[in-house]
């Protein structure tokens, strides 16, 4: 006897809905791109910590924009039905988030390791700058403005340093380019006027061997003074016998040209007069004969030329004198000596000793190395 | 009979049921969400930018696996409502470092500071004792534009200080003092040349 026709009625619909339960249960899915998204998401990172944000901003932007954009496009298909799903637009997206990382990554390292060594070059080269300047213009007159752009320029140089020594290399290269356009011109302005000066360095050579010869030739004494150097030589039968320092008038570079402009006066002079106690403020005294025939000359020809006021005076009381020592070039235009200097060569120095005055002894070459 | 339409029913049951509980974490994720805003809040991307990044990139990770479970007919989320929770815990331990950050910043910005004013006092003094200059009166110009400079770069810092941009206040003092600390050398070095006691 058979079962009851409903019972096999149950029977097979619980078969039925036992079999849609394993179709549902083992028919095939798409896999989540889980995998793609999770190397692209390493990518993104690696990148970032490269410092691709800074040095290949727009790869990395572009990289990060790719995964989220995989991310909502995930979203978006995990709402479609399961069996449905399609994760290929997520798949193409998270390669494309993966591989723009990876370029911005290594474009990131290889701009970082360039620029390391960029400007650890730059800022080896602003130091050589700075102490270039340092060396050629410490006593050097250079006006407020320059000094302070040197100033500017040192401190953007230390800033660029510390900057450097923390990995911050774009801010470095910011600062570093600060600097070298604060300290290159000022070097150039400096360097420039320093060579217009030495261009009257010939002239200063034949006064310094002439001033020579004739000590040699007289067998007596005579007195070199080099600005640039601020070097005092007495000489003696052509040689060099003793050397002092000296200190110049506040504005040495260049030479004197009126009364009152603090210049100490280049060329060939004589010593006119030998002052001591009440007769002189600075101990001991030699006066020149300044200014002599070839300054009047000049003077006058400043004065037509309107390069000078029809106002202005020339210039005169140019000394060799003591209470020098100070360090510091602060005489209205004379020579300043210490005083024990000015004892030693006073008992010696007689009148009408030949006094060259010039800018150096030195081609400029030879001045800045000395 | 009656228990085989029970067990039926059971199974069906069952797979509604493990289907239906992995809902997505929108709480916990906005918990998330929420402590990591308060840690940008706090300015964990200035003072602490490596560990800032690490929360979000935990998150991120944390967001594609839940992702990838909604990808699943069965969605049991406990093990990223775990994740999530992990996540916000770390944000909150990354805030709370922060404030300590800030203030380790802050301490040390405000004692460069310190430092640097004493030594700008003292250079401003020295320099009055070197009217003669050390090798000429352009480089006592020179230490006076420096020290200008070093003046500027010190009221910077301040101003960075007072409104509260510690980091910012720090990195540049660190360069001031520095100058400052050259220049005080170089005075001494000049004053003790000089043999003018200071």
């Amino acid at each position: 006897m058979g079962k009851p026709w409903w019972h096999i009625l149950i029977i097979s619909a619980i078969a039925v809905l036992l079999t849609l339960l394993v179709l549902i249960i083992f028919y095939p899915v798409p896999d989540p791109p889980s995998a793609e998204m999770k190397d692209a998401r390493e990518a993104v990172s690696l990148a970032r910590k490269n410092g691709a944000g800074m040095y290949a901003p727009d790869l990395y932007m572009e990289a990060m924009a790719a995964y989220d954009s995989a991310m909502a496009e995930w979203r978006r298909a995990n709402t479609i039905f399961i069996y449905r799903r399609d994760y290929s637009k997520v798949t193409a997206l998270a390669a494309l988030s993966e591989q723009r990382a990876i370029e911005a990554s290594s474009i990131s390292l290889n701009s970082t390791s360039n620029l390391s060594v960029v400007l650890e070059r730059e800022l080896k080269e602003l130091n050589i700058l700075m102490a270039e300047i340092n060396r050629a213009f410490p006593a050097y007159p250079l006006s407020t403005e320059v000094r302070n752009r040197i100033s500017m320029g040192k401190m953007l140089l230390k800033e660029s340093e510390i900057a450097y020594k923390g990995g911050h290399f774009l801010e470095a290269e910011r600062k570093i380019s600060e600097s070298r356009t604060l300290l290159e011109s000022s070097y150039e302005y400096a360097d420039t006027h320093l060579k217009s000066y030495f261009r009257s360095f010939p002239q200063w050579r034949i006064w310094v061997d002439s001033t020579i010869a004739i000590s040699r030739q007289n067998h007596d004494y005579s007195i070199i003074v080099d600005k640039f150097s601020r070097k005092f030589f007495v000489y003696l039968d052509g040689e060099k016998i003793t050397e002092f320092t000296a200190e110049l008038g506040k504005n040495w570079v260049g030479d004197k040209r009126r009364r009152g402009d603090k210049a100490t006066p280049e060329g060939m002079y004589k010593i006119t007069k030998k002052l001591e106690g009440d007769s002189t403020t600075y101990y001991k005294a030699l006066m020149l004969d300044y200014p002599n025939e070839e300054d009047t000359i000049k003077f006058r020809e400043a004065i037509e030329s309107g390069s000078l006021s029809p106002s202005a005076k020339i210039g005169d009381m140019i000394e060799i004198h003591g209470s020098g020592g100070r360090g510091a070039d602060w005489t209205a235009g004379c020579i300043a000596l210490k005083d024990r200097e000015m004892d030693s060569i006073f008992k010696y120095i007689g009148i009408g000793t030949p006094v060259t005055i010039v800018g150096s002894m030195y081609s400029l070459k030879q001045a800045l190395k000395r | 009979m009656k228990s085989r339409i029970l067990m039926g029913m059971a199974v069906i049951a069952m797979v509604a049921v493990l289907s239906g509980c992995g809902k997505k974490p929108q709480v916990e994720i906005d918990a998330t969400n929420a402590a990591i805003e308060a840690a940008k809040a706090a300015e964990a991307n200035v003072y602490l930018p490596a560990e800032f990044a690490a929360v979000q990139d935990s998150l991120n990770a944390v967001m594609a696996a839940i992702e990838a479970k909604e990808g699943k007919l069965f969605k049991g989320m406990t093990a990223e409502k775990e994740k999530l929770a992990a996540v916000t815990a770390l944000a909150n331990q990354v805030a709370a470092n922060v404030a300590a950050k800030k203030e380790e910043v802050k301490k040390e910005a405000e004692t460069l500071l310190n430092d640097i004013k004493n030594v700008v006092t003292e250079n401003g003094k020295l320099v009055m004792k070197l009217p003669k200059g050390k090798e000429g009166a352009a480089v006592i110009e020179q230490i006076k534009a420096d020290l200008a400079n070093v003046d500027s770069a010190v009221a910077e810092a301040q101003g960075a200080y007072d409104n509260g941009a510690f980091m910012d206040a720090l990195n540049k003092i660190k360069a001031a003092k520095e100058k400052a600390d050259g220049l005080n050398a170089e005075i001494k070095e000049a004053l003790t040349k000089a043999r003018i006691r200071f």
